[in-house]
């Protein structure tokens, strides 16, 4: 049978490291490849063209997500199993609208992964729930969310525009126009809005003990 | 030195067998049980008496800081790891305030993990200057002395824009967004270290 090429996403290096390890013992599946954020998941995805992307959903720099629109322009017979700590309805019903096959969540056993992977790579759809299509008020574009993102991690206009390859100029215009989309006047009221559309998971709270 | 007797305590599976598998190929350490909860990782010292318990910081019911003071009263021998989404140096006080050995980011490589476990056997602690620079710890401490950017530049001959940098660089590493509120930890970690 001829081996399920797959891609593995994920920043918790040592999840992801034991997980490629796990599948490969799978011997029908074949990890061809690994990245630990979202733009370096759509540029291997681009040069490999796995058969199915297994992507963890909140990366840092692109996010799950946001990057699947990358994976399905630069190959668009990857398949995307996203794979997340959270159950949330709202989650599961956006990664059906930006087209996964699939989302399994980190609290299922390896057999249900693998199970999913094979499942997906036969044309099946594996979700948790019939999910119904998100309504979710989402007034960006594709590049503001990306913009949006790296502005939530921290980052200074010129990072960003080394990290987009895009001019200063370029990044300074979304920023404003995000600003104004968003009704925000600070980069505090960005974050807010990053984290309510998903672009970003809420920071770990700082009082949990 | 002997095979490191290593317990896992994670919430979600699939991060559980991605822990364990990394061991698969590491003869040094041998894990003898994993467990998805607080409660069942103290259960499980008590039992297994592991040489090192590797814990999730962040679980439902008893999380891992909670269950660190249990699982030494249960076994006295065993060291406890915590593994972490994030290496923040406040939740390295705070673990190691509360009896654990050190603390390791998930987003580590495997050959960290097998160092820290290892150190943790040994009977070491990590040290919070680990997570920051030395020269990003002089700083911290200086802001903590309430002095200047002027003054800091000066103490540490460096340029008062290199100080903002530094300032900055504590800043994001230790998730602080204000002076004050930088002012505020780095006292604190003064006191704690004293």
């Amino acid at each position: 049978m001829k081996g399920i090429r797959v891609v593995l996403a994920d920043d918790h290096t040592l999840v992801r490291r034991g997980l490629s390890s796990l599948l490969a013992a799978d011997g029908s599946i074949s990890v061809v490849g690994e990245a630990g954020d979202g733009r370096e998941l759509a540029r291997k995805v681009k040069s490999l063209q796995p058969d199915i992307a297994l992507v963890d959903i909140s990366m840092p720099l692109l996010n799950g997500l946001d990057a699947m629109l990358k994976i399905q322009r630069g190959s668009p017979g990857t398949r995307v199993i996203i794979l997340s700590m959270f159950s949330d309805e709202a989650y599961i019903a956006q990664a059906w609208d930006h087209g996964a096959w699939g989302y399994v969540l980190k609290d299922e056993a390896p057999e249900q992964l693998i199970k999913a992977i094979h499942a997906v790579a036969s044309g099946e759809k594996c979700f948790p729930v019939d999910p119904m299509p998100a309504v979710i008020h989402d007034p960006l574009s594709p590049r503001e969310r990306e913009v949006l993102q790296l502005i939530a991690e921290g980052k200074k206009n010129s990072e960003i525009a080394d990290v987009m390859m895009r001019s200063l100029h370029t990044v300074r215009n979304h920023r404003a126009r995000l600003m104004m989309k968003l009704g925000a006047h600070s980069a505090a009221e960005l974050v807010r809005a990053a984290e309510k559309l998903g672009v970003v998971r809420p920071a770990s709270p700082k009082g949990q003990k | 030195m002997s095979r490191v007797r290593l317990a896992i305590a994670d919430d979600h599976a699939l991060v559980r067998a991605s822990l364990e598998r990394l061991f698969l190929g590491y003869p040094q350490v041998d894990v003898v049980g994993t467990v998805c909860s607080g409660s069942r990782a103290i259960a499980l010292a008590e039992k297994l008496k592991p040489d090192v318990f590797l814990l999730d910081i962040v679980m439902p019911g008893l999380d891992g800081l909670q269950a660190i003071p249990r699982i030494q009263e249960a076994s006295p021998s065993t060291r406890v790891l915590i593994i972490s989404m994030h290496d923040e140096p406040e939740y390295l006080q705070e673990a190691i305030s509360r009896g654990a050995s050190g603390l390791i980011s998930k987003a580590a490589s495997p050959e960290d993990l097998f160092r820290a476990i290892e150190a943790a056997a040994r009977g070491e602690v990590m040290h919070v200057s680990t997570l920051l620079t030395k020269r990003e710890r002089e700083v911290l401490t200086l802001i903590g002395q309430g002095k200047t950017g002027e003054e800091i530049a000066l103490h540490l001959s460096i340029s008062q824009k290199t100080v903002e940098h530094y300032r900055q660089q504590l800043m994001g590493k230790l998730q602080i967004h204000t002076e004050a509120g930088l002012v505020a930890h780095a006292r604190q970690l003064a006191i704690t270290a004293s």
